[in-house]
């Protein structure tokens, strides 16, 4: 219930919308209890003059009524599952600054589309019920106790039966449920993305057949716990019908003494239980909401590793870079990657830093950009702490090139605008030069805007590869880190473009990351990682 | 449902040939067949609710006096309320029915889009984003359930529930009962009228949301490529567009289910109305001649309605499944069961590769990726392929896997035509080493077992020791059971290759296709990768992509050959030389 709270108070920008349904909808159920009373008065003869009157104006009323309820407050819904959507993102991003790590991308995506869309029974199905059950039960209260104060008692508690305690207590025995429901989903999900991404896979080792069983398994384990939520909800459903059969009786059976008031009264406890007849249902759905709403907030409330300080320090105009004393470790359990590091990269120099694969290379980027800090020690920039710097700005000053840089599934254009977003076609043709990957965009037929497919599925990986570098140059930052940039490309593409990237990152820092050298860089100075600690090299 | 038909053949007259349609009316007629007890217990729902009216009417005009006051009330009320129980109890078994006929259909549709999707392979994502591939097998199928569920039952319910009801009326009142079937005559008018557009709604609605869907998933996996640019406010802006869109697009589609049920209430209101003021005028003229009779048809009204309420609101998901048939039916079909001709026992003739003139297309606009391309490759032999990147290297590996077929020539293995190969007949004679192997969430010992789910633990094992897996495993807490993300993440490129490479060992085929296995490893562990790559390569027929001269050079002193792909095409091996 909390967790469904507080995602609902992260819509709180949709208020205005939100209040407007639930007014339109009280409207709509009050006008409704009183249609069917003024139906049954009609009937009993009580006054014949005026009542067919209300009765053909709140007949078509309710009808608009009605509609313009359900327009209002789905609109309303929708705008905020919206907004919980680009809040999801936003949470996400800064949590995930260095990549998902563990995090799966189906179950994300699960957590985005099911887990929120799950919240509409919150506001749709509980809030604007409930809020016409509280105006409807002192209403009730009086124009039965009016008359027959016995069944005003009975009849309102069955009515808060219906409307309060079956809904929570269906909400309550769904709620482990709900979690292993929302997990299936999630897990059908990755399943399914399993198979999609996978499919390379599982042709060259004949898998199908096995990734088939595996998702059908995990379909069976979402069948199985929709079952039970159905059962439940069904359950629910059925006591909601019994108490307001058993309203209806007792009116009818204990209400015999005012004649023609009493059967206005059946037509009035018909329609108030209607009102609510759905509750219960909602009740054991919440269950489910619930369990997503968790799901949805275990991401948003992850702790920010890194997170800015308080009052972030403005940026240094120096862009030098200082490595002091750093020990780093990725986990307590794990060997540490760095142990006293020392490094000084002055502005504007060209450096490279060599070492075998797993000695921290690209672990070092990740120091500097603030993505992981380092246990002791300290890295500046111009002289001041990475640490007392608000992360985006010092990542707009630092331009990173990782191994495993995503090509996005649109045009080369948007792709290469993503480093920056100001640059004209002759800007974006130079970089695509300077990467060597120029020709082959201009010969095809959509130049700039071909579109890369799925990970830059269309190209070739060592095409791929230089329009990421060719991205990577483009960005303006003043310091440029190059972790393996000519991985997977042919050593001739290779030297091509080693020997201009001297020209390409002129008066940037560049920090070039390697297994090895081929001797057609210009370097300022080289160092070779070994064992923790950062030792120049002649090149 | 005549009204559906009728309605459907204005709006879009299609061939009899159309696929969707073809799927729908088959699904139609298994769901309708299967819906058959369902549709029965909705009659005997009607009924056991008629009874209840009728026991209402009787404490009713009791209540009002007119009918004599010795009506004896108990009968009535034990009547109401057995009727009452009953209701609950049938309303129970009717959901759980209900329930597993859309789970039935949803797991059948699924299982059968599944086959297709992994039937049709890899080249499925050069058109397709892995994502939308998701979406269909998982949200698209999930749209279907109301189908099976709710609108198939419903059709039939709206058009016989109705009707009985109104025999019933008719006994007591005839005028009643033609008012009631005169108001609606309305709906069928109102839902036309709400369904015109409905399926492009319905269409829109779930591009809109695969279009969330395939934006979200690859902004997710490039989430760092985003951060580092400073792009987290522009992808929030265009991801915000999509939401937006999704939303309108949503409401579009429920506005149909809000007239159609507006419709409803007006009908419902409208008879109502008419036939308590005819009531009432009876009863002021004194003419009534059963006052418990005309409650009664009073309050048939809304059960009356009742099952055109269902049908109303289930039909939006008429157009989902219109709109699903299109899209499961757009999927590739399933190849043939029996393999044209099933390939010849290797082991004792031997093994040998043919090109025979193969060029290749993926994109008439691009051009051919491979032309004229023709080489032999003998028994335990290894050819190295090389060329820069984007000479075709890749394409070569991915006809020998079966991912796509020649545009012309034949490849011939062991000399039977490679497209005349069951996927898995081939899937067995190779084994694979690409740029970037896919590591699935689980174990290192679990990606590696994916090649050959049967191997023991010690088979597992030898193999991450000869692919050097054990080497770095050995430095993590958990060893071969250490965890790996999405994508392998926890482990550096060269660590993932070589899972990869222990998955080329643990299958142990004949012939075995190296895509570039060595580019993302630093010297010293190329050539450790390289030595175990050539143990593997022992008495195994071997293809070879790379451009690292470590790697060509590999089968130096072996008699190895080569050849050099540029645009696709074979250089000659003397122009090669004079270069």
């Amino acid at each position: 219930m909390n967790a469904m709270l507080r995602l609902l108070a992260q819509s709180r920008s949709q208020a205005p919308y939100l209040a407007l349904g639930l007014l339109i909808s009280l409207i709509a159920t009050l006008s409704a209890v009183s249609l069917s009373g003024a139906a049954g008065a009609v009937f009993a003869g009580v006054s014949l003059a005026a009542l067919p009157l209300a009765l053909r104006l709140l007949g078509p009323a309710r009808v608009v009524l009605r509609y313009a309820e359900r327009m209002i407050t789905h609109d309303a819904l929708f705008r905020a599952t919206a907004d919980l959507r680009v809040w999801f993102f936003r949470c996400i991003a800064v949590r995930m600054a260095g990549g998902l790590g563990m995090q799966r991308a189906g179950d994300l995506l699960s957590r985005l589309v099911g887990d929120l869309e799950a919240q509409d029974t919150v506001y749709m199905r509980l809030m604007l019920p409930l809020a016409g059950a509280v105006i409807l039960l002192p209403l009730l209260a009086l124009s039965i106790g009016l008359y027959e104060t016995t069944l005003a008692v009975l009849v309102c508690l069955l009515f808060a039966l219906s409307a309060f305690i079956l809904p929570a207590w269906a909400g309550r025995a769904a709620l482990a449920n709900g979690e292993a429901l929302a997990q299936a989903m999630g897990g059908l999900r990755v399943g399914a993305l399993d198979v999609a991404t996978g499919l390379r896979e599982a042709r060259a080792f004949a898998a199908e057949d096995r990734m088939l069983a595996g998702v059908q398994a995990r379909e069976a384990a979402l069948l199985a716990t929709q079952s039970r939520a159905a059962k439940r909800v069904a359950w629910a459903g059925a006591g909601a019908f019994i108490a307001a059969q058993a309203a209806i009786l007792a009116t009818l059976v204990l209400g015999r003494n005012q004649g023609a008031v009493d059967v206005g009264l059946v037509f009035i406890v018909l329609a108030a239980f209607e009102a609510v007849s759905l509750l219960p249902r909602a009740g054991a759905q919440a269950g489910t909401a619930a369990a997503a709403a968790k799901r949805v907030l275990a991401i948003t409330d992850a702790p920010i590793k890194c997170p800015d300080p308080a009052n972030p320090q403005t940026m240094p105009a120096s862009s030098a870079l200082r490595i002091e004393a750093v020990s780093f470790a990725w986990q307590p359990d794990r060997p540490p990657v760095f142990e006293d590091l020392n490094l000084d990269i002055p502005e504007g120099h060209h450096v490279a830093l060599l070492g075998p694969s797993g000695i921290g290379k690209s672990t070092l980027a990740a120091l500097l950009l603030r993505l992981a800090a380092p246990q002791s020690g300290r890295i500046l920039l111009g002289g001041t702490d990475i640490a007392g710097l608000a992360a985006s700005e010092l990542r707009a000053r630092i331009g990173w090139l990782s191994q495993a840089t995503h090509l996005f599934d649109d045009t080369i254009r948007a792709n290469l605008l993503m480093a920056r977003p100001d640059a004209d076609d002759e800007t974006l043709w130079h970089a695509l030069t300077q990467a060597q990957i120029a020709d082959a965009v201009r010969a095809l037929p959509d130049g700039l805007d071909t579109y890369l497919g799925e990970g830059g599925l269309r190209f070739s990986g060592g095409q791929g590869r230089r329009l990421a570098l060719a991205r990577a140059l483009l960005s303006p930052a003043r310091i440029l880190i190059l972790d393996e940039p000519c991985a997977g490309l042919d050593s001739e593409t290779e030297r091509a473009f080693l020997q201009v990237l001297a020209e390409a990152t002129a008066d940037r820092t560049t920090i070039l990351i390697a297994h090895h050298l081929t001797g057609v860089e210009r370097l300022d100075r080289i160092y070779r990682l070994s064992a923790g600690h950062a030792m120049a090299a002649a090149g | 449902m005549t009204i559906m038909t009728t309605h459907t053949k204005a709006e879009r007259p299609t061939p009899a040939a159309d696929p969707a349609k073809l799927w729908l009316r088959t699904e139609s007629g298994l769901g309708r067949k299967a819906a058959l007890p369902l549709v029965l217990a909705g009659l005997a729902s009607s009924l056991l609710a008629a009874g209840q009216a009728w026991f209402t009417a009787q404490m009713l005009a009791d209540l009002l006096g007119t009918d004599g006051p010795d009506q004896p009330v108990l009968g009535a009320a034990m009547g109401f309320a057995v009727l009452a129980l009953a209701r609950a109890g049938l309303g129970i078994a009717t959901e759980g029915l209900a329930f597993r006929l859309g789970a039935d259909a949803r797991k059948r549709l699924r299982g059968d889009a599944l086959r297709r999707i992994l039937g049709s392979g890899p080249g499925l994502l050069r058109s397709t984003h892995s994502a939308e591939l998701a979406a269909l097998v998982v949200d698209r199928i999930e749209s279907l359930d109301g189908f099976f569920a709710r609108w198939l039952p419903a059709a039939s319910l709206a058009l016989i529930c109705p009707l009985a009801l109104a025999a019933l009326v008719a006994w007591f009142d005839w005028v009643a009962a033609l008012v009631l079937l005169g108001t609606a005559l309305l709906v069928p008018v109102g839902m036309a009228f709400s369904g015109i557009g409905a399926g492009r709604a319905a269409q829109r609605q779930f591009t809109a949301m695969t279009r969330l869907q395939t934006r979200f998933l690859d902004r997710m996996r490039g989430i760092a490529t985003i951060v580092m640019h400073g792009r987290i406010e522009d992808e929030a802006k265009a991801l915000k567009q999509a939401a937006d869109e999704l939303r309108r697009r949503t409401l579009r589609v429920m506005r149909v289910a809000f007239v159609g049920s507006a419709v409803l209430d007006c009908a419902a209101a409208f008879s109502l109305v008419l036939l308590a003021l005819r009531a009432g005028a009876a009863l002021a003229g004194n003419t009534l001649a059963s006052p418990a009779n005309a409650i009664f048809v009073l309050l048939l009204v809304p059960e009356f309605f009742a099952p055109l309420r269902s049908f109303s609101a289930a039909y939006q998901d008429q157009f989902q499944a219109r709109d699903a048939a299109a899209a499961l039916s757009a999927l590739p079909a399933l190849p043939a069961q029996e393999p044209p001709r099933s390939i010849r026992t290797v082991a004792a003739q031997g093994f040998s590769l043919v090109f025979d003139d193969v060029g290749l297309v993926w994109d008439e606009a691009r051009g051919p990726v491979l032309s004229e391309i023709s080489f032999r490759v003998n028994q335990g032999e290894t050819l190295v392929v090389a060329g820069p990147s984007g000479s075709g290297k890749s394409s070569l590996i991915e006809i020998l896997l079966g991912f796509v077929r020649p545009t012309t020539g034949r490849v011939l293995i062991n000399g039977a035509d490679i497209t005349d190969l069951v996927p898995q007949a081939l899937s067995r004679l190779t084994a694979w080493i690409g740029q970037k192997p896919v590591l699935f969430a689980g174990s290192l010992r679990e990606n590696i077992r994916f090649a050959r789910p049967e191997a023991s633990d010690a088979e597992v094992e030898d193999a991450a020791q000869a692919a050097r897996v054990s080497a770095f495993a050995a430095s993590l807490p958990q060893g071969l059971d250490t965890q790996v993300g999405e994508g392998g993440f926890g482990l550096s490129g060269g660590q993932a290759q070589r899972v990869a490479i222990a998955r080329a060992f643990l299958k142990n085929a004949p012939l075995l296709l190296l895509d570039e296995p060595t580019a993302h490893l630093d010297p010293a562990t190329e050539s450790e990768v390289l030595d175990s790559l050539r143990r593997l390569a022992l008495g195994r027929t071997t293809i070879l992509v790379t451009h690292s001269t470590a790697a060509q050079d590999w089968n130096q002193g072996q008699g190895g050959r080569r050849i050099d792909l540029r645009d696709g095409r074979l250089v000659d091996p003397r122009a090669r030389g004079a270069a």
